[in-house]
């Protein structure tokens, strides 16, 4: 086996046993007896039956798929961009997201459990065509990051100016809502995230070959019969349904894109198949040890879970600009 | 020997601008082709032609025809043009840590379907395309940390793993210490593939070419063997410096040399640039 299978398995094991030990991570008092007992269907007490089935592993279910896809969308922009800080939330998703949420709020005071992803989603995939648009318009697709930013801004300050003469109740669940957090999920939610990541994962392993060409840029990538700008916009639209589905349901989770690719790079390698594959491991056991530390670190309260990611992700952004600059 | 690449009547122009004028010429398999001319010439350019580079020949900007195999180029997809031509560009950064075997990987790809992982033949392919250019010991060595002249010798290698019939250069020696530039060319030379390639230095298209095109203001000036096209008046003209011929006494190849005498620098500082 060799030094990057043992450790590919090495993290895989190490999913599965965080899947297993954050179930027992609540407010509510379960033993292990216990909930081994409700795992394999036998269990005694309703309450912990409840607990364990319809909010914890809802829950961890959820942050393992949104860890995977969110690490994902990072790694497949930032290699068919060549851009090593391309992050899905860089192109407006969540500020597109939010808008959309805003909206959903203010208009729609009823009926807020389906239409408030719903409207994230509209507004996440809203923010991504106006973005790809003004790189067609430019027509420079590597100017797609800047658009993006550009565009986040502006959507950013559309929400800003609502929230402002909103109604404070609403204006209150919308900037919770944008803060992440995994408590309201359930398990339909994990269905559908799952289902976008499945097509994203079997999109880019038929394509890993064509995203690896892009590595050494677009004329030797075209070079070796890829259509650069298609695939490039097939990714954006994959990366755009994936973290708009999980922003939707989960609000903003940021830095995580940005950050679990550079891990997968030092330890696995910078290929797609590695990246992608790495990328789902690893991003998966993060998200799930920080929705254990949002929900178990404050004796009667939760930490959003965007707060944690951003916090450890500005931390990690510092420490490669230290890195490289001791390198450089 | 058979005819591989046909090109005639090929012109390109832009707004302002002709790039390409009325190209004809054939290749035929095994040949040796260097492109010269001043910048600004057209060589890149006809050699992005000749590949159909983002559909250069369907626009309305060019006319005439390329063929491969007496079939026009515009009729072969991306991927068939990727079967046949393998192109090594003047300098590849990445800005991700790829090791050589990543890079020579990529040279699978027009023959891969989607899905598909790597088999045993391939990995013996890039094995014995690496030791064609003696960078076997490579194979796990980061690309970004080789030298200029061993990334070429790579990228010539991933050519040879592309398995392509056609190996089109462009500017292969630029960035490249005297050294180097006679080791990638000499490797070329010796690969027994037809190549095309475009060459800024005139004694090393001379060296290590069976024949060579000049170019000169999007036209072809001459096609022929090195000592046919270094011709001193021709080069004098295009040039615009007095030139001279010889024969080198090691190599036997032919060789011209450039003078700038103080009353040709008077000439040159008041007439019109010599190139773009």
């Amino acid at each position: 086996m060799s030094k990057v299978s043992t450790r590919l398995f090495t993290l895989l094991m190490l999913v599965i046993m965080s899947l297993f030990a954050a179930i027992t991570f609540g407010p509510a008092d379960i033993d292990s007896s216990q909930l081994l007992a409700c795992m394999i269907g036998s269990c005694q007490n309703q309450v912990a039956d409840i607990v364990i089935w319809q909010v914890r592993i809802p829950r961890v279910l959820v942050a393992l798929v949104a860890g995977m896809g969110l690490a994902i969308a990072g790694a497949i922009l930032q290699n068919t961009t060549r851009n090593p800080l391309a992050d899905p939330y860089l192109f407006g998703i969540v500020s597109g997201a939010g808008l959309g949420a805003t909206v959903a709020n203010i208009s729609l005071a009823d009926n807020l459990t389906i239409a408030l992803p719903l409207a994230a989603f509209l507004g996440a995939l809203f923010s991504v065509i106006i973005v790809v648009f003004i790189a067609k318009v430019l027509q420079r697709m590597e100017q797609l990051l800047l658009a993006g930013v550009a565009v986040s801004f502006m959507l950013a300050s559309i929400t800003q100016f609502i929230l402002y003469f909103g109604e404070p109740f609403a204006t209150n669940r919308v900037i919770f809502w944008l803060m992440g957090s995994l408590a309201r999920v359930e398990m339909s939610n994990f269905y559908v995230i799952t289902s976008v990541l499945l097509i994203a994962i079997i999109t880019v392993l038929a394509l890993h070959r064509q995203i690896d060409a892009l590595l050494l840029g677009d004329e030797s990538a075209a070079s070796l019969g890829v259509d650069v700008d298609k695939l490039r916009l097939l990714m954006l639209a994959i990366c755009a349904a994936l973290t708009a589905t999980i922003v939707a349901y989960c609000g903003g989770i940021g830095f995580v894109g940005l950050m679990i690719p550079h891990i997968v790079r030092q330890l696995i390698g910078v290929t797609t198949l590695k990246l992608i594959i790495g990328s789902a491991l690893i991003g998966a056991i993060f998200l799930i040890w920080v929705d254990v530390i949002a929900r178990s670190s404050l004796p009667h309260a939760e930490i959003p879970i965007g707060i944690i990611t951003s916090a450890l992700g500005s931390i990690f952004f510092l420490f490669i600009m230290y890195r490289s600059r001791a390198i450089t | 020997m058979s005819t591989l690449l046909n090109i005639s009547g090929l012109n390109w122009k832009v707004p302002n601008k002709t790039i390409l004028q009325d190209i004809n010429f054939t290749v035929s398999k095994g040949e040796v082709i260097g492109i010269i001319g001043p910048n600004g010439a057209g060589k890149t350019s006809l050699l992005r032609c000749i590949i159909n580079q983002a559909n250069i020949l369907t626009s309305t900007n060019t006319s005439g025809s390329v063929q491969l195999k007496n079939r026009p180029i515009t009729h072969f997809s991306a991927r068939e043009i990727a079967q046949h031509f393998a192109l090594v560009m003047q300098k590849n950064d990445s800005i991700f840590a790829l090791s050589v075997q990543d890079v020579m990987k990529m040279g699978l790809l027009p023959h891969k379907s989607l899905f598909s992982l790597d088999s045993d033949y391939d990995k013996s392919q890039i094995e014995l395309a690496l030791s064609k250019v003696g960078l076997s010991h490579a194979l796990e060595s980061l690309f970004n940390q080789l030298s200029g002249g061993e990334q070429q010798r790579v990228l010539i290698a991933r050519a040879l793993v592309q398995a392509s019939q056609i190996l089109i250069l462009d500017e292969p020696t630029n960035h490249l210490d005297v050294y180097y530039q006679h080791q990638v060319l000499q490797l070329v030379n010796k690969l027994n593939i037809t190549v095309i390639m475009t060459v800024h230095d005139l004694n090393l298209a001379s060296l290590y070419c069976q024949r060579l095109l000049l170019l000169n203001k999007g036209q072809l000036i001459c096609d022929g063997s090195p000592k046919e096209v270094l011709a001193p008046e021709q080069l004098s003209n295009i040039f615009g410096l007095p030139c001279q011929q010889n024969i080198d006494a090691i190599t036997g190849a032919t060789q011209v040399s450039f003078y700038l005498k103080d009353n040709c620098m008077q000439n040159i500082t008041t007439s019109e640039p010599l190139s773009e």
